[in-house]
């Protein structure tokens, strides 16, 4: 079948005065129902228009860095099919950063947010003789925000992180419950304190935009939503009363 | 910028590589009171570790309390087939719980028992649970675990960073040279001390569960320039089962347990092979049989159009498929949109690993130039022949860690560093050299290498079509001098993937020269015209390369084991070398 591109370009480079974004289509022939978008997107870029621009690492769903706006829905291009998309499928920048190049945004500001939360691991307690013990209940309540890749789909499909680039963002957030709710680490309430301030978790007015965007499935606004509740309990304890379970990812 | 210019960067420990053998000697340099830079080729949680994902070996003993690290020790130097360095796999079985509970206490999130304990399950060919691991994602929890360290630590991570030679001046290495893959910009980074990670060279097959342009024997190839040696180039492990479409996703890895579920393997006549190779198994002969089985089929014409067997569970009831195996209903269903419940499935084997790699030193990692260091995959010695699943990850940790320690220790010992200027422009003239207009491109070559190495170097050689392929790749060493180079406006992909390729024929002309000389059947090695193992080829195969990219082969026979692991060797009365589980 034929497939028809409607592509969002933008070259930093061209001469003054045409420097602006502009629309431009490719149609590829003998696409297959089953090629993805990804692929499609690389042949435009050997076949027809090598200036085409875009991130693109593993191709597995896995690094993350081929997030856009395929018809209008943040999603990794190497996870969609060409049988979702139609006959024709509009391609953008995801929204709320900085375009560099075509399809390419800056992810700098991302991961500002990103490390503000201490996306780290903290226990400063004295080194366990053998191992610090977690049950497998405790271990099911981060279950689902292990998951994150960073691939900023969530965070730029936010209204609120559009408006305000300021706000720390659905995948900071997520970041941050990762180790908010892994009862071994002791840097919650810092997190917490990180996540009250005016541009945390209180920007989130529960949209639900970053919930279906997330290539993972994690439940995004869910566990916003926790992290607001142990801001208000002054504790992440008891919160999540058991795991959210598996959702359905694929690759893995 | 002119091209000849270059930016400089000044560390004590220079670690090439950001998986995680990379970030775990990364980490404990720093702890040692080194200041470190690692630069990686991708993004920074993005090396290829995250695609690990059955688990990580330690002899914890939380689920079997009769494992014993000499156990771990026993089980990895027999499916190795004995080609393995005995001191590499004792430090390995040693420190394996260590590095896995200092990874947990950083907040890895392993799975638990009952009683809070780290879980540990079966693997192939292990006599223990001792498998720890995270779902079907250990790779990535562990990545994941050692990026965020980096990140407390405030470990500077350079990305896209393309390195393109190591700064070596009389016998001792003083940097690497790089360059951005977006800007072009160039860095000479200058260190006490280098440390290697970056990986090796199954990409160099058409059917690969490794990423695009990862694991291109780059890594390998640095090491070659720098006059090191590589071991064991021709043994490279090959999973039975890998996927042949959509093309980008050619040789992902197909599980065994599809086979453990009862899955059929038939050829394109519609015959169930199987039981003509191993009439009492079937499919669940052992690895090495069943790839070799498949392998058979498809070279002599049996196979799919898309090169390829079939491996069909249809006859299982969707629910059942469904509960035993979702994540591949899933991935079929994602990627062909086939339902496997219905129809079968198309598989053929797919390169998974490379055991042979840098030669170091067991203890220290260093390698035979002074301040150089080596860990994870791009290093030879601890797999032998055959390695076994759950062992590559504690690898890139125990010896990531080793790699750090030392090179540490290294830059804290030496009072002057000498850094020669005429290096350094040579390395820069080199890299520019490979800026030119030419009547080639490097992906076609890149794919002739590929097509080479499956055909003439696959799961099962011989001595003609070995000869064959280096010839092969000799054509293809002068197609590549003329490469097409230029800046394009999404940077500098084109100079990367020249270097990928001249790096690729390189790695692959060593597999096939270390090939060529095994002429036996032993593990990964498996050759038609010697089907047995020779019990006189206990030696591990070196490769040298002189400056003119020559190569010269040499062997060394297999260190002896220590004496008081030799009974564990010896234990099994039914150590059978040959048809051992490949994993």
């Amino acid at each position: 079948m034929d497939l028809t591109f409607r592509i969002r370009r933008f070259n930093p480079e061209a001469p003054e005065g045409k420097r602006k974004p502009y629309w431009q289509e490719f149609t590829l022939q003998n696409v297959d129902e089953t090629d993805r978008v990804l692929e499609l997107l690389h042949r435009i870029k050997w076949e027809q228009d090598g200036t085409l621009t875009l991130r693109r690492a593993c191709a597995h769903g896995i690094c993350g860095s081929d997030a856009m706006r395929i018809n209008g829905v943040n999603k990794l291009a190497c996870k969609v099919l060409a049988k979702e998309v139609g006959a024709k499928v509009q391609i953008e920048p995801i929204l709320g950063l900085p375009v560099l190049k075509d399809l390419v945004v800056d992810m700098e500001p991302f991961f500002a947010h990103y490390r503000s939360v201490m996306p780290y691991f903290i226990n400063n307690s004295a080194e366990p003789a053998r191992e610090r013990f977690q049950t497998q209940h405790d271990r099911e309540l981060y279950d689902d925000t292990t998951k994150c890749i960073l691939c900023a789909c969530c965070t730029t499909s936010c209204p609120s992180y559009w408006a305000n680039g300021d706000y720390v963002g659905p995948a900071a957030i997520v970041q941050a419950h990762r180790f908010i709710f892994d009862t071994r680490d002791e840097g919650a309430k810092e997190r917490l304190d990180v996540l009250a301030d005016p541009d945390g978790v209180w920007r989130c007015r529960t949209v639900y935009n970053c919930t279906p965007a997330c290539p993972r499935g994690i439940q995004v606004t869910r566990a916003i939503g926790e992290v607001k509740l142990a801001i208000m309990r002054g504790s992440p304890e008891g919160i999540i009363k058991e795991g959210v379970g598996e959702i359905a990812t694929s690759s893995g | 910028m002119a091209m000849s210019d270059y930016r400089t960067n000044v560390c004590n420990v220079l670690v090439i590589g950001s998986g995680g053998a990379g970030y775990r000697a990364a980490i404990s340099a720093y702890q040692a009171g080194c200041e470190v830079v690692v630069l990686g080729k991708r993004l920074r949680k993005d090396a290829h570790t995250v695609l690990a994902a059955g688990g990580i070996n330690a002899a914890l003993g939380t689920v079997d309390p009769e494992d014993s690290w000499q156990q771990h020790f026993a089980d990895t130097f027999r499916d190795g087939y004995l080609l393995n360095n005995a001191a590499m796999v004792e430090i390995m079985a040693r420190e394996a719980g260590s590095a896995v509970l200092e990874l947990a206490d950083w907040g890895c999130d392993f799975a638990r028992l009952p009683d809070g304990r780290l879980d540990q399950r079966f693997f192939g060919a292990h006599k223990y649970r001792r498998t720890c691991y995270a779902g079907d994602y250990t790779g990535r929890a562990i990545l994941h675990t050692l990026a965020d360290k980096a990140e407390e630590l405030k470990l500077p991570v350079h990305e896209n960073k393309y390195v393109t030679q190591l700064l070596v001046h009389d016998g001792a290495c003083f940097g690497a040279l790089a360059f951005d893959i977006h800007t072009g910009e160039r860095t000479v980074y200058l260190a006490d001390a280098v440390i290697l990670a970056a990986g090796g060279h199954t990409r160099l097959w058409r059917r690969s569960s490794s990423r695009r342009d990862e694991n291109t024997g780059d890594g390998m190839y640095l090491a070659l320039q720098a006059g090191l040696e590589l071991a064991d180039m021709e043994l490279v492990q090959f999973h039975p089962t890998g996927m042949v479409a959509p093309e980008d996703m050619a040789g992902t890895l197909v599980t065994e347990a599809v086979r453990g579920e009862g899955g059929i393997l038939r050829n394109s006549l519609g015959e169930r092979y199987m039981e003509k190779y191993d009439p009492a198994r079937k499919e669940l002969s052992t690895r090495d049989r069943v790839a070799l089985a498949n392998y058979t089929e498809i070279i002599e014409g049996r196979g799919t159009a898309n090169g390829a067997v079939y491996l069909d569970i249809s006859h299982r009831p969707k629910d059942y498929i469904l509960k035993k195996l979702p994540r591949m209903y899933r991935q079929f269903m994602e990627s062909q949109m086939l339902d496997i419940s219905q129809k079968p499935m198309e598989v053929a084997p797919t390169a998974h690993y490379s055991m042979g790699g840098v030669v170091v030193d067991p203890e220290t990692t260093e390698t035979a130039v002074r301040g150089l260091f080596a860990a994870g995959e791009v290093s030879a010695g601890l797999h032998g022949a055959n390695r076994l699943g759950g062992n590559s990850l504690v690898e890139t940790l125990v010896f990531g860690r080793r790699a750090g320690e030392n090179a540490a220790a290294y830059s804290n010992g030496i009072d002057v560093q000498i850094r020669s200027k005429d290096v350094i422009r040579r390395a820069n003239d080199d890299l520019s050299g490979m800026i030119r207009e030419g009547g080639e491109l490097a992906r076609p070559l890149q794919r002739a290498v590929r097509n080479t190495m499956w055909e003439n170097c696959g799961v099962v050689r011989d001595e003609d079509r070995l000869k064959q392929g280096l010839a092969r790749l000799a054509e293809l060493r002068e197609a590549a001098k003329t490469v097409d180079v230029r800046p394009s406006s999404e940077g500098w992909q084109d100079l990367a993937l020249a270097l990928d390729l001249r790096a690729s024929i390189a790695s692959a002309e060593a597999t096939i020269r270390s090939a060529i000389e095994r002429r036996e059947s032993r593990g990964a090695q498996q050759r038609y015209d010697y089907p047995d193992l020779s019990p006189d080829l206990m030696v591990n195969f070196r490769i040298r390369m002189d400056e003119n990219g020559n190569q010269t082969l040499s062997s060394v026979p297999v260190p002896e084991i220590p004496a008081e692991l030799q009974e564990w060797v010896e234990e099994d009365p039914q150590l059978a070398l040959n048809g051992r589980l490949l994993e």
